[in-house]
C-alpha cells in the first residue's frame, strides 16, 4: 500500500542521482540506500501523509513527508544545473577562475587596492557573488569555501606543518576546554552515523581541541561543536575544517561571539532587533506587544550559524553566502525566517505559538532558494557600513551592562 | 480552594537552570515526551517546550525554557528567567561541583528574579546511587534554609519527574488562589509561607 510513492522516491529518484552526486560530495559516512518508514494515515494510501525517512547529502537521517522529498529533489536538480554552469565557466574563464583575487565583501580578506582594480576582477566578483547565491556545487564547496572565506590565505601565512604540530602539542593535555569538549562529543548530532563513530568523534575532538589551544580566549564554547561537525562533513580534510573554523571565528564573524560573556553575541542580537524593527516593523511591533523577545529563539541561530535549525543542505547554502559575503548574511537569513511567516505571526497571540511557527518553518526549509530569495530580495539590502555603525553603538552599552552584572554577581558570591 | 476558576488554562513560564550535564534537557524530555536518551544533544542558548498538566479541575500549560549549562552562557540567563513563574534548579547528585553551581543559581534567582517565582531544587541522576557525592540531607537542609522545595529525580528511570512538575503546578495554582481568589488571570505567583516542603511530603498527593 505504501510502496508506490516511496519506491518512486527512493529507488528511481534518489539512488541514480546519488551515484552521480557522489562525484560531488565527499561524505565521510557511506550513503546507504534510502529507507522509508511507517505510516500512511488511516485508510487510503494518501502518500502525502506518509512519513518518509531519507538520508540527506551530509548523511543526516531526515524525516519528512513526500512533499519535502519532492522539494528536495527539485532543489537537487537545480543544483545539478548550477553545476553545469560552473563547469561551463571553468571552460571559458579557465580552471579555478574563482580562486583569483577579487573584490572582497568580507572585510579584509583578499582585498585588492582600487588602483589595481581591473574590469575582469570586477566582473568575476559580480559573477561569483551571483553564482554563489544560487549555490556552490557540493564537489566544489571545499575549494570555493577555502578561497572566498580567506581560509586558504590564512593558512598560507603559517608553515605547512602548523596543524600537525598544533595537534601534537595538545596531546595528553587536559584543560577546562578539553573537558567540556569531551563531554560534548557524544552529544553533537548523535544521530549522525559518522559523528557517532569513534573515528568521527576523534576527528571532531582534534579540530575543537586544536582550536582551543590556538585561541585560548575562545577556548571552547558550546555551539562550536555543531559548527565544526558540519564543517568536517563538508570539507575534504580535517585540516581544512580547522582552517574554516579559524577564519570564521577570526575574520568572518564579529569578534567575541564565543568568548567569556558572549559579548559579541549580545551585540549581534541587539542589532538584529533593530533590523527587525526596520525591515519587518509590523512583526516587531506585534511581538513586542506580546512581550516576546526575539533573542529567545535567534540566539541559537546565530551561535550555531543555523546548523541546528535548518535542514543541513539549506544550512550549507546559507554558509556558501556567509563565507563569501560575511556575517551580515546571518541577519538576512534570520529576518527572512520571520518575514516568510509574517501573516501567521501577526495572527498569533501566544509566545509558545510564535516559537512553534518559527521552529517548524525553519526545520522544514528544504527549499533554500525560497529562503535566500526572501533573505536578499524581499528583505532588501543592508550595507556593511550601517551594520558596523549599529554594532559600535550597541557594543558600548552591552559591555557596560555585562560589566555591571558581573560585579553584582561577584558581590553576591562574596556575601555567601 | 484552587477550584474557583473552573477549567481555564493557566500559562506558566518555567525555566531550568543548572550546571552543564546536570540533566536539564533530559528532565524536560522525560516530562514532555516520556523519553530518555543517553546522549542528549547539548543545548545552545535555550530550547523551548510546552506541556500541559491537569491539577484537579484546572490546567497549567507550562512554557518551558531549557537553558544551556556552560558557564559563559550565564550572561544569557536573565532573558530566560525574567518573568518566570517557576524555576527548576538542577544539579547532578554524583557531582559536588554541580551542587555548588546550583546554589549560585538559587542566589541569583533570589537577588535578580521575581520574588514570587516558585523555585524547585532537583537533585538529578538519583539512579546513580553508587556515585553519589551530594548527600540528600545536605540538599534538603539547604532547600529548607532557602525556601525551595526539593526532590531527587532521575530522568533515566522517570523517578519524581512528573511529580516535580505536578508539585510546581499545584503551588502555582495555590499561590494564585491565595493572592486573588477570583482571579482567572495569567500572572501566577505563590504563597510565600508555603515554600518549605520536605522531599517526602512533596512526592505525595
Amino acid at each position: 500500500m505504501f510502496g508506490i510513492q516511496p519506491r518512486d522516491v527512493s529507488d528511481d529518484d534518489f539512488n541514480p542521482r546519488r551515484r552521480r552526486w557522489s562525484l560531488w560530495t565527499t561524505p565521510p559516512a557511506s550513503m546507504p540506500t534510502t529507507s522509508h518508514t511507517s505510516t500512511p494515515r488511516k485508510g487510503h494510501a494518501n502518500t502525502y501523509h506518509m512519513s518518509v525517512k531519507f538520508e540527506d547529502l551530509c548523511g543526516f537521517m531526515v524525516e519528512g513527508n513526500v512533499d519535502d522529498v519532492n522539494v528536495l529533489n527539485e532543489v537537487r536538480e537545480r543544483i545539478r544545473e548550477q553545476g553545469r554552469v560552473w563547469w561551463a565557466l571553468e571552460a571559458s574563464k579557465g580552471a579555478n577562475w574563482y580562486l583569483q583575487p577579487r573584490i572582497s565583501s568580507n572585510g579584509g580578506q583578499g582585498v585588492i587596492s582600487v588602483t589595481s582594480l581591473k574590469l575582469s576582477v570586477l566582473t568575476n566578483t559580480v559573477t561569483l557573488r551571483r553564482l554563489i547565491r544560487k549555490g556552490v556545487p557540493p564537489a566544489l564547496r571545499p575549494k570555493v569555501w577555502l578561497s572566498v572565506s580567506g581560509a586558504a590565505k590564512k593558512r598560507s601565512t603559517v608553515p605547512e606543518t602548523y596543524y600537525d604540530e598544533l595537534i601534537r602539542a595538545t596531546e595528553g593535555k587536559t584543560t577546562p576546554a578539553t573537558r567540556q569538549i569531551d563531554h560534548d562529543l557524544p552529544r553533537t548530532f548523535p544521530c549522525h552515523p559518522w559523528l557517532n563513530s569513534e573515528e568521527g568523534q576523534a576527528s571532531l575532538r582534534r579540530v575543537l581541541v586544536g582550536y582551543s589551544f590556538r585561541d585560548s580566549e575562545v577556548g571552547y564554547c558550546q555551539g562550536l561543536n555543531y559548527v565544526a561537525a558540519l564543517l568536517l562533513l563538508v570539507m575534504k580534510t580535517e585540516e581544512d575544517a580547522f582552517w574554516m573554523l579559524a577564519v570564521l571565528l577570526e575574520n568572518v564573524l564579529v569578534s567575541d561571539c564565543y568568548t567569556d560573556t558572549l559579548s559579541g553575541c549580545h551585540v549581534e542580537q541587539r542589532v538584529f532587533k533593530d533590523l527587525l524593527a526596520k525591515k519587518c516593523p509590523r512583526i516587531a511591533a506585534h511581538l513586542e506587544a506580546m512581550g516576546f523577545d526575539v533573542s529567545l529563539v535567534a540566539t541559537e541561530w546565530f551561535l550555531c550559524l543555523f546548523s541546528k535549525t535548518l535542514p543541513s543542505e539549506t544550512t550549507l547554502r546559507v554558509w556558501d553566502v556567509l563565507f563569501n559575503e560575511g556575517a551580515k548574511v546571518l541577519f538576512h537569513v534570520a529576518l527572512a525566517i520571520f518575514k516568510m511567516r509574517e501573516d501567521d505571526l501577526l495572527r498569533i497571540q501566544h509566545i509558545g505559538d510564535v516559537i512553534d511557527v518559527l521552529q517548524t518553518t525553519a526545520h522544514h526549509l528544504y527549499e533554500p532558494d525560497e529562503l535566500l530569495t526572501f533573505a536578499f530580495d524581499k528583505i532588501g539590502s543592508m550595507t556593511t557600513n550601517t551594520i558596523t555603525k549599529e554594532r559600535k553603538r550597541h557594543e558600548t552599552v552591552v559591555m557596560a551592562e555585562l560589566d555591571q552584572r558581573t560585579r553584582r554577581l561577584g558581590s553576591l558570591k562574596m556575601d555567601a | 480552594m484552587a477550584a474557583s476558576a473552573g477549567s481555564k488554562i493557566r500559562n506558566a513560564k518555567l525555566v531550568l537552570l543548572g550546571d552543564v550535564g546536570a540533566g536539564k534537557s533530559s528532565l524536560v524530555l522525560r516530562f514532555v515526551k516520556g523519553q530518555f536518551v543517553e546522549f542528549q544533544e547539548s543545548t545552545i542558548g535555550a530550547a523551548f517546550f510546552s506541556q500541559t498538566l491537569a491539577v484537579n479541575d484546572e490546567t497549567v500549560k507550562f512554557e518551558i525554557w531549557d537553558t544551556a549549562g556552560q558557564e559563559r552562557y550565564h550572561s544569557l540567563a536573565p532573558m530566560y528567567y525574567r518573568g518566570a513563574a517557576a524555576a527548576i534548579v538542577v544539579y547532578d547528585i554524583s557531582n559536588q561541583a554541580s551542587f555548588t553551581r546550583a546554589k549560585k543559581w538559587v542566589q541569583e534567582l533570589q537577588a535578580q528574579g521575581n520574588q514570587n517565582t516558585v523555585v524547585a531544587l532537583a537533585g538529578n541522576k538519583a539512579d546513580l546511587l553508587e556515585a553519589r557525592e551530594v548527600q540528600i540531607e545536605e540538599a534538603k537542609t539547604y532547600a529548607q534554609e532557602n525556601g525551595l522545595f526539593f526532590m531527587e529525580t532521575s530522568a533515566k528511570t522517570a523517578t519524581n519527574v512528573n511529580d516535580i512538575f505536578y508539585e510546581i503546578a499545584k503551588r502555582l495554582l495555590q499561590g494564585q488562589a491565595a493572592q486573588n481568589p477570583q482571579a482567572a488571570g495569567m500572572v501566577l505567583s505563590q504563597r510565600p509561607n508555603e515554600r518549605v516542603v520536605s522531599a517526602a511530603s512533596c512526592c505525595s498527593s
